[in-house]
């Protein structure tokens, strides 16, 4: 029992400092690609058994929704529904491919295949990986602003960390050019982000938005917008403005998204 | 342990990863979605006492991380020290008893969610305490609760007599579960 403690205790330290990170992210990577493929087949099985069983659950919401939906067959089928949705997606892809503030950087375009494995952090699966050119920390964009950050990847997935996650901290720049710095810290999925080394009293206003400030070894190309302000004050005695944004990008219904092939040493 | 009871153990542990990650994964109740992996140290602690839980429990928790973006290792800690403890508090009791097993789950599963975000935030990720615990901790008990008694007959089949030797009550239990 004590060895099993003092194992588990010893890869907890070894991955959080670095020396075993390497290995544990290795091994995450090939046991997502492993397991993909049964992955991959038990859900075309099963699938529909997780959906009987979800909307078992969401019964209620779902006779209310359905009686909905067949109100708006009719109308759906005059407006042929099939195609107009292929078409926002396309058109939500063709937005993704040209979104101005990444320039000339490649980027790899991305279905949202989940979200998230753990209940403990705000991530998404994307259905891209390695074979796509896809590799750790690389920055991911949605439609509006900033997602997030690839944190494990394998050959033909990835996982990101949003930046809603309490483990993400975006640097970023604001107010007039060249812009003063600040860092935006997650604290949660669906809460809102904030901000850190804000002087006291700086004038912010509601829907100021703040982009990714490109410093030297920073994590995120410059000039992706990333959150707008939603509320600030500056409590008494306080050398910081507190201060708290929304993000741009829709987190909570992430389709598609943009994976951007650039690292801080690209 | 001989290798075809390592198959057996290895075969419902695989089981039990697949349905994780497919249906479960799936089915959210409330943005919460059920961890029926929490299941097997619970189960494996019942069934072959405080050393086999304890080790089934690091096992699985290895395996869970592997998914997981969490910290690697703690739910392999986790699980570890939530299998001894299953075993332990369970090693007197009537293990034929039908309540034992749904029990058990529910307060084993709720306080392994309590005891991973506490040491999640010891390992310096503070928002993990910071997420929906409450409805993470009744989620996921309700539902290991319900379905305690199924993993209990599929972990007496993965874990083999030879894997519960020593256990004073292990015989009737794992064939009650049986």
């Amino acid at each position: 029992m004590l060895i099993l403690i003092l194992a588990a205790v010893t890869i907890i330290t070894l991955d959080a400092r670095g020396g075993l990170h390497v290995v544990t992210s290795g091994v995450r990577s090939a046991a997502s690609d492993a397991f993909a493929p049964v992955r991959s087949g038990v859900n075309a099985v099963v699938e529909p058994i997780g959906s009987f069983l979800a909307g078992s659950v969401h019964y209620g919401a779902v006779r209310e929704q359905n009686q909905k939906l067949q109100a708006e067959i009719d109308q759906l089928r005059m407006e042929q529904a099939a195609q107009a949705g292929q078409a926002q997606a396309l058109k939500q892809l063709s937005a993704l491919l040209h979104l101005p503030y990444l320039g000339n950087l490649q980027t790899v375009p991305a279905e949202v295949t989940d979200f998230g494995t753990s209940d403990f952090a705000a991530t998404i699966d994307i259905d891209v990986g390695r074979a796509d050119g896809v590799q750790l920390n690389m920055p991911v964009i949605g439609l509006g602003g900033l997602v997030g950050q690839v944190v494990i990847v394998s050959h033909h997935t990835a996982t990101v960390r949003l930046i809603t996650d309490g483990q993400s901290a975006v640097g970023v720049r604001y107010g007039p050019p060249p812009g003063s710095l600040a860092v935006l810290n997650g604290a949660g999925s669906g809460k809102p982000l904030s901000a850190d080394l804000i002087p006291a009293d700086t004038p912010l206003t509601d829907g100021e938005i703040f982009t990714t400030s490109g410093l030297q070894g920073a994590l995120f190309p410059p000039g992706i917008p990333v959150a707008r302000v939603t509320g600030s004050h500056t409590g008494s005695s306080a050398s910081q403005e507190s201060v708290t944004l929304q993000p741009l990008a829709d987190l909570a219904h992430l389709r598609y998204v943009t994976v951007v092939l650039w690292g801080p040493s690209a | 342990m001989t290798p075809r009871d390592a198959a057996r153990l290895t075969l419902v542990v695989f089981g039990f990863v697949v349905v994780q990650q497919t249906v479960m994964l799936d089915l959210r109740i409330g943005g919460v979605h059920p961890d029926i992996l929490v299941l097997l140290p619970i189960v494996a602690g019942i069934i072959g006492g405080p050393a086999r839980g304890a080790t089934i429990g690091f096992g699985t928790g290895l395996v869970a991380d592997l998914f997981l973006p969490t910290p690697f290792g703690l739910s392999a800690l986790v699980a570890c020290l939530l299998g001894f403890a299953v075993g332990l508090a369970t090693v007197a009791l009537d293990r034929t008893a039908w309540w034992l097993a749904p029990v058990v789950a529910l307060g084993g599963s709720a306080l392994y969610e309590i005891t991973y975000a506490a040491l999640g935030a010891v390992l310096g990720q503070p928002q993990m305490l910071h997420v929906a615990l409450v409805r993470i901790v009744v989620v996921v008990s309700v539902t290991n609760a319900v379905l305690a008694w199924p993993a209990m007959k599929v972990m007496a089949w993965g874990m083999t007599r030879s894997s519960t030797e020593g256990m004073p009550t292990s015989d009737a239990g794992v064939g009650a579960a049986r």
